[in-house]
């Protein structure tokens, strides 16, 4: 794969988003509509010192994405209720269109006392094109079961070969605090199926095998399909100082698929790496890839896990 | 109306006094025939840690099959360890639900985890002995009933049952957390799950018991026991609103045919507290059991402050019908 930068698309800090929220646009996520490409991002307010909550809104651009067309300026879709498991935050919406529906897959976080938080797999459902979005449900769709006992979320789904496949992370265990480092996660990348978005039926499998060791934290999948292949990016980093050690923090990892169950690693190939200076030259994380106007596009966050805002990247070649 | 014969307290947790794990409470009675003696798993607390808070563990005590007055063994320790970090099951097992399975005894128990914005969440998970239930372990970290979208959290208070070859779990599932006085209080109502092989469940996804006492009112210890081609439900709740005031928790009772639909009338019941001043369920009986035992039918429940103080036994007059 080869891709060819764009430059940081969308700058947070000098836009209309500033008068209601505080920082980031994080986990851009595309939807591609008749007369424009609504980018959906997590952006936060303080609810507390040092607590925030993270709150979908979304950026229209043109289908050139060159242009700011439009911006949300109500809420997209609410936080969830006193003990909800979308109560602190959603982060990200990923949005699929389905006939005249859009389905949204939302990350919802709630806040714990042992570790900083859990999370499970919220559905909504929008009817006016992804401005609103109604939940079907005050719980989680997906969430921890058996197997994956924690930190279900970032699932990304798409209609591919006949079904719906959703490509999502779980959590494979907690660390115990250390002197240097507090409790931290390590997470997987999962895959289910479902006939009909909403009844999913986990593989109970990591499909894409680690790099780093086996505390990698790998999260955010986005799947492309080319032909017969199909190419997923994610990100990874270190289970612990990837937020300021050098070479620990975010990156992004590529695998591909002919049969969407069995992944081969490939991030020699990955065709776009950290920039030499620059807003993405520590860090690239949170992948979404989408195609408009037969160009396929490759949306991420870079350094500081997208304080400032997302760019973009364009497929030169496969 | 039943009517059940009081037989007094069985047990009584502070009469142990070198345990670390048991301290008080022993909560949601649970049968396991043996032979010679009955096996009833029950739920109790160590002191509260540092900051004032409880964690729980589930234990056992056996009583002579021919005299339940008199207590044959009590488990050495907790038969389940508390979940690892972050897990559901963290800090507290309770209450369990017991059933034999061939050669195994399966738990399908409560686990909780505290959580920051409401005191905490609740999950249902599975353990099994292969030691005649005196230690369990867990079939995986995480829990086997999770929250979902028409249940968004509280999922507790398992009774696993076995009728005409399906697998049954009655249990709650929070519907609303209330502000109270500056609290949170849960509401919680009675569900119902089904499994052919009692792992992979399929939610009901609808009360089984219509509110009685008040349209915020909170169910639990769903107890469904069979008999003369009826299913007899023992239960009890509360109203939030009042939930600090232990005397306002109540034992309920529903019948049905085929265990979807319910038919509630609270006056069958036929127990209620005591009024004798020194009693042990003065004040509160909560948190049924029913089971049959060489020709009888028995119901253990809880007294005062939800169990603190141990669990009692009432025998019925006749037969459930």
């Amino acid at each position: 794969m080869r891709w060819k930068k764009q430059g940081q698309l969308f700058d947070f800090t000098t836009s209309p988003f500033t008068r209601r929220y505080v920082s980031h646009a994080q986990s851009p996520q595309a939807l591609i509509l008749a007369d424009r490409v609504r980018i959906y991002f997590s952006t936060r307010t303080n609810d507390a010192p040092g607590k925030f909550l993270s709150h979908v809104q979304y950026v229209d651009y043109d289908l050139e994405l060159k242009a700011i067309i439009g911006y949300s300026d109500h809420e997209v879709i609410a936080l969830g209720k006193l003990g909800c498991f979308d109560e602190h935050g959603i982060f990200p919406l990923s949005p699929t269109p389905v006939k005249d529906k859009v389905y949204a897959y939302t990350n919802g976080i709630s806040r714990r006392v042992s570790v900083a938080v859990e999370t499970g797999i919220g559905f909504a459902v929008s009817s006016d094109d992804g401005k609103t979005f109604e939940k079907r449900g005050q719980g989680p769709l997906v969430s921890a079961t058996t197997y994956e006992p924690f930190l279900v979320g970032d699932a990304f789904v798409r209609f591919f070969a006949g079904r719906f496949h959703m490509f999502y992370l779980f959590g494979k265990k907690w660390s115990e605090e250390t002197v240097e480092h507090t409790s931290e996660r390590v997470y997987k990348i999962g895959h289910a199926i479902s006939d009909d978005g909403i009844t999913w039926q986990k593989s109970g499998l990591a499909i894409i095998s680690d790099k780093i060791d086996e505390n990698e934290c790998q999260a955010l999948p986005t799947v492309l399909q080319i032909g017969a292949r199909y190419h997923m990016y994610f990100c990874y980093r270190h289970m612990a100082g990837f937020r300021n050690e050098k070479g620990k923090g975010y990156r992004l990892g590529y695998a591909y698929s002919d049969d969407l169950v069995h992944w081969t690693r490939d991030d020699e190939n990955a065709g776009i790496d950290l920039s030499d200076d620059g807003w993405d030259s520590e860090m690239m994380c949170y992948p979404n890839i989408f195609t408009c106007r037969d160009s396929v596009y490759l949306l991420y966050n870079g350094n500081d896990f997208g304080r400032n805002g997302f760019g973009i990247a364009k497929l030169i070649s496969e | 109306m039943f009517k059940w014969r009081k037989q007094g307290k069985l047990f009584d947790p502070r009469d142990y006094k070198d345990l670390t794990w048991l301290d008080e409470y022993a909560q949601a009675p649970a049968t396991l025939l043996f032979d010679d003696f009955v096996r009833v798993y029950f739920s109790c607390r160590p002191k509260r840690d540092a900051n004032g808070q409880f964690v729980s563990y589930s234990a056992y005590v056996d009583l002579d099959r021919k005299d339940l007055s008199c207590i044959v063994a009590l488990a050495k320790e907790p038969i389940l360890s508390l979940g690892k970090k972050g897990c559901f099951d963290e800090f507290g097992t309770y209450p369990v639900s017991i059933l034999r399975m061939k050669d195994e005894i399966w738990a399908y128990y409560a686990g909780w985890t505290r959580c920051v914005s409401v005191p905490f969440n609740v999950g249902i998970g599975l353990a099994k002995s292969t030691d005649d239930g005196k230690t369990f372990k867990r079939l995986g970290d995480g829990p086997i009933l999770p929250y979902s979208s028409d249940e968004p959290f509280t999922i507790s208070g398992p009774k696993i049952r076995h009728f005409n070859d399906t697998y049954y779990l009655f249990y709650v599932a929070g519907n609303a957390w209330l502000e109270i006085e500056g609290r949170a209080e849960i509401s919680h109502r009675i569900r119902m799950a089904t499994s052919k092989d009692g792992i992979i469940w399929t939610k009901h996804n609808q009360d089984l018991i219509p509110n009685a006492w008040d349209e915020h009112e909170s169910q639990a210890s769903p107890d469904v026991f069979y008999a003369n081609g009826t299913y007899h439900m023992f239960f009890c709740g509360w109203v939030p609103k009042n939930f600090r005031d232990t005397k306002n928790r109540k034992i309920g009772y529903a019948s049905s045919k085929d265990l979807i639909h319910w038919t509630r009338d609270d006056t069958k019941a036929g127990i209620d507290i005591s009024d004798q001043e020194d009693d042990f369920d003065n004040e509160m009986v909560a948190y049924p059991h029913v089971f049959a035992l060489d020709g009888k039918t028995y119901m253990l429940y809880l007294g005062n402050s939800v169990g603190r103080y141990g669990f009692g036994l009432a025998e019925l007059e006749g037969e459930l019908a």
